[in-house]
């Protein structure tokens, strides 16, 4: 038999007209459903406590805890009834912020009910409702210990929605070996250094560091002043002088020997297997920061995430984390502790900076015009 | 033929239509509903407000780096081919009993993620790895020595990865190309270097037509490469729609960006095929027609 031949193109039209009324139906019967998100207004919720139970979903950024057996989650999984889900799934605030934003808009986190953020992401989520709130009387251990001075900072003074985690500081990783005079941000723009050098893709670290080696105090500057600091690094990656822009990635580009220095951040000696790699405070300052631990909308087990806070801020909990991560605890005790247990550590003004140290730091600003400011750094990043 | 039986073909696609219906129509629906959106993620949600200004934007100040994107993914399936073809043409007719372990050989990458091959890439062509001395060694490095986070590690990565999408369709079609249309060749006075372009290249078009558009295309849109390979300088325009869309939250943009690309592509392959003709794609024409 002959087949009888399909003439395509009457029914390629029909099949696709066909389509089209279904697509659209579909597509408008969505529209009465999903926003555009961030819509929310109104009262925050208040995140319940109680006896902790259940699982935990916790995301975190990677190399943030101590892992393993003997580590604070297996010993906070014995101590109490919850079973942990610990991710390492935070690369960037503005990454993770992406990926969540969808969920969050709905009322969403993914399973999640606890994750660690920045000051300036924390603030943003409260702002746009997707953060619980926490009484202050299920937090006992936490403002037992909680060090004075990070007690109410200006983006949540009454630590309503946040509770520290871990802090660091934003310098200079140098290549004792290949590059022992590099001391200041200025330094990493020598020629003698072009192609060996990268940078950190944050706005409110590699611009503000510029602008610090300026002598451009960034809390004061105005948006002209961060477009100049962004020109100056565009400039710089258009000659080739900075190899890279990275999030942490630059650790492995220390371990392999292929730059001599990096903007960097001072807690990440433990993730790069190089003996003569050195983290130096800029002679000019640095930034300095402090990561949170938050309570999203939608989060399903409240009470075990309020619970692992109270836990991890026992000054002993505390220094097992910090002999780990060394990054700046915001508990206090912590340094006793270490001092007792012999670790070098307890010397280290990297762990441990005095405000002598950190005389001339600033803390992370978000540049005025933000918009705008970023729009231009993401350029010199993509360009 | 009655017409339940004029039906079947439509029911045969049935799964397929619906999958594409699902997974490409209306995401692209939505795609383009948010391209006319405008407002700010951060400072009171979007709105829909038919802002066809979005798509001139989201082209200003990218010009560079969609003719990069061009360039690097031109280049890597340039050279996919001509790794491809001899490789290809090697497995279908002279690889003998090593045919199936060779073929073996060109997919078994898969088996690992395109992540981690890449990052693997990282290693190999570190500035201190041997590799990268020995082509110092031979002046083949650019002026700086060293090849990652330079244009070349990028399309290197690109040639690579893309490689295998070249070599199938090449193989599949070398595979089923009657042999005894060379000996006429030759039979007819040709040589050698006479009877492969005129004869095996041209019946092997419709492999090379299909090899190039599945490497260029991904290769195109790819952001990978790029971002673990490439230094300053080397983004590619999928780079710029993922910061777009994660780093700057600019959906909108990011999506008339996106469909302005996906236009883009869709013209160059029309433009190519045209070309290239789409008897060689789809096959004899004759057959066709019959």
């Amino acid at each position: 038999m002959a087949p009888e031949k399909i003439k395509p193109g009457t029914a390629w039209m029909r099949v696709t007209a066909a389509l089209a009324v279904l697509a659209l139906t579909l597509g408008l019967a969505a529209c009465g459903g999903g926003g555009g998100g961030g819509e929310d207004t109104g009262e925050a919720t208040i995140a319940e406590a109680g006896p902790a139970k259940g699982e935990l979903v916790f995301s975190n950024w990677p190399g943030y805890i101590d892992p393993g057996k003997e580590g604070t989650v297996a010993e906070f999984e014995e101590k109490t009834d919850v079973k942990v889900d610990y991710i390492e799934d935070i690369n960037s605030n503005d990454g993770f912020f992406g990926k969540l934003q969808p969920q969050l808009a709905q009322g969403e986190s993914g399973e999640r009910s606890l994750f660690v953020v920045a000051d300036y992401m924390a603030e943003q989520m409260h702002d746009l409702g997707y953060l619980q709130e926490i009484e202050r009387e299920d937090l006992p251990t936490v403002f037992e210990t909680l060090r004075s001075d990070l007690q109410s900072p200006a983006f949540d003074p009454e630590r309503k929605f946040s509770v520290p985690w871990q802090g660091g500081m934003t310098g200079i990783w140098v290549d004792t070996s290949k590059a022992p005079d590099i001391k200041s941000v200025n330094d990493l723009f020598d020629p003698k250094y072009k192609g060996k050098v990268t940078m950190l893709d944050e706005l409110r670290e590699t611009p503000a560091l510029v602008m610090l080696a300026e002598g451009v105090d960034p809390a004061e500057a105005s948006a002209e002043e961060w477009l100049t600091a962004i020109e100056k690094l565009d400039a710089a990656a258009d000659s080739g002088q900075i190899r890279k822009f990275t999030g942490n990635d630059y650790t492995e580009d220390l371990t392999a020997g292929n730059i001599v220095a990096a903007i960097g951040w001072s807690g990440d000696a433990s993730l790069i297997e190089n003996p003569d790699a050195e983290w130096r405070m800029p002679t000019e300052g640095c930034t300095q920061w402090m990561e949170n631990m938050v309570i999203p909308v939608g989060a399903p087990n409240t009470a075990a995430a309020i619970e692992f806070m109270n836990f991890v801020y026992q000054p002993n909990v505390a220094a097992d984390i910090t002999e780990w991560v060394e990054y700046i605890s915001p508990v206090e005790g912590v340094k006793p502790i270490l001092e007792k247990r012999g670790s070098e550590l307890a010397e280290s003004e990297i762990v441990f900076p005095t405000e002598e140290f950190t005389r001339d730091c600033t803390g992370q600003i978000t540049p005025p015009d933000y918009e705008r400011v970023n729009e231009a750094w993401q350029n010199v990043l993509t360009g | 033929m009655s017409w339940r039986q004029r039906l079947v073909p439509y029911w045969l696609l049935g799964p397929g239509l619906l999958w594409l219906l699902l997974f490409f129509v209306v995401p692209m629906f939505f795609m383009g509903e948010l391209a006319l959106y405008s407002g700010s993620l951060t400072t009171g949600g979007l709105e829909f407000t038919w802002a066809w200004a979005n798509f001139p934007d989201s082209l200003s100040g990218n010009e560079e780096q969609i003719l990069r994107s061009f360039f690097y993914a031109g280049t890597a399936t340039v050279l996919a081919l001509l790794i491809g073809y001899p490789l290809a043409y090697a497995i279908a007719f002279r690889a003998g009993r090593f045919k199936l372990l060779l073929l073996f050989a060109v997919v078994a990458p898969f088996f690992t993620t395109y992540l981690i091959r890449t990052i693997a890439w990282k290693t190999i062509l570190s500035d201190d790895s041997p590799l990268v001395s020995v082509l110092q060694t031979l002046s083949l490095t650019p002026a700086e020595g060293r090849v990652l986070a330079t244009s070349g590690a990028v399309i290197a990565g690109l040639t690579y990865n893309f490689l295998p999408f070249m070599v199938l369709p090449l193989y599949a079609n070398l595979e089923r190309l009657d042999l005894r249309l060379i000996e006429a060749a030759k039979d007819l006075y040709a040589s050698s270097r006479v009877a492969f372009l005129k004869v095996t290249l041209p019946l092997t078009m419709p492999g090379i037509v299909a090899g190039v558009l599945l490497t260029f295309i991904p290769a195109f849109g790819d952001y990978i490469n790029a971002q673990l390979l490439g230094g300053t300088g080397q983004a590619m325009i999928g780079n710029v729609i993922q910061s777009l869309y994660l780093t700057q939250r600019d959906y909108p943009e990011a999506a008339a960006l996106s469909f302005l690309m996906m236009a883009l592509i869709l013209a160059v392959v029309l433009i190519y095929l045209r070309f290239a003709g789409t008897e060689a794609f789809m096959g004899d024409a004759d057959e066709q027609e019959a």
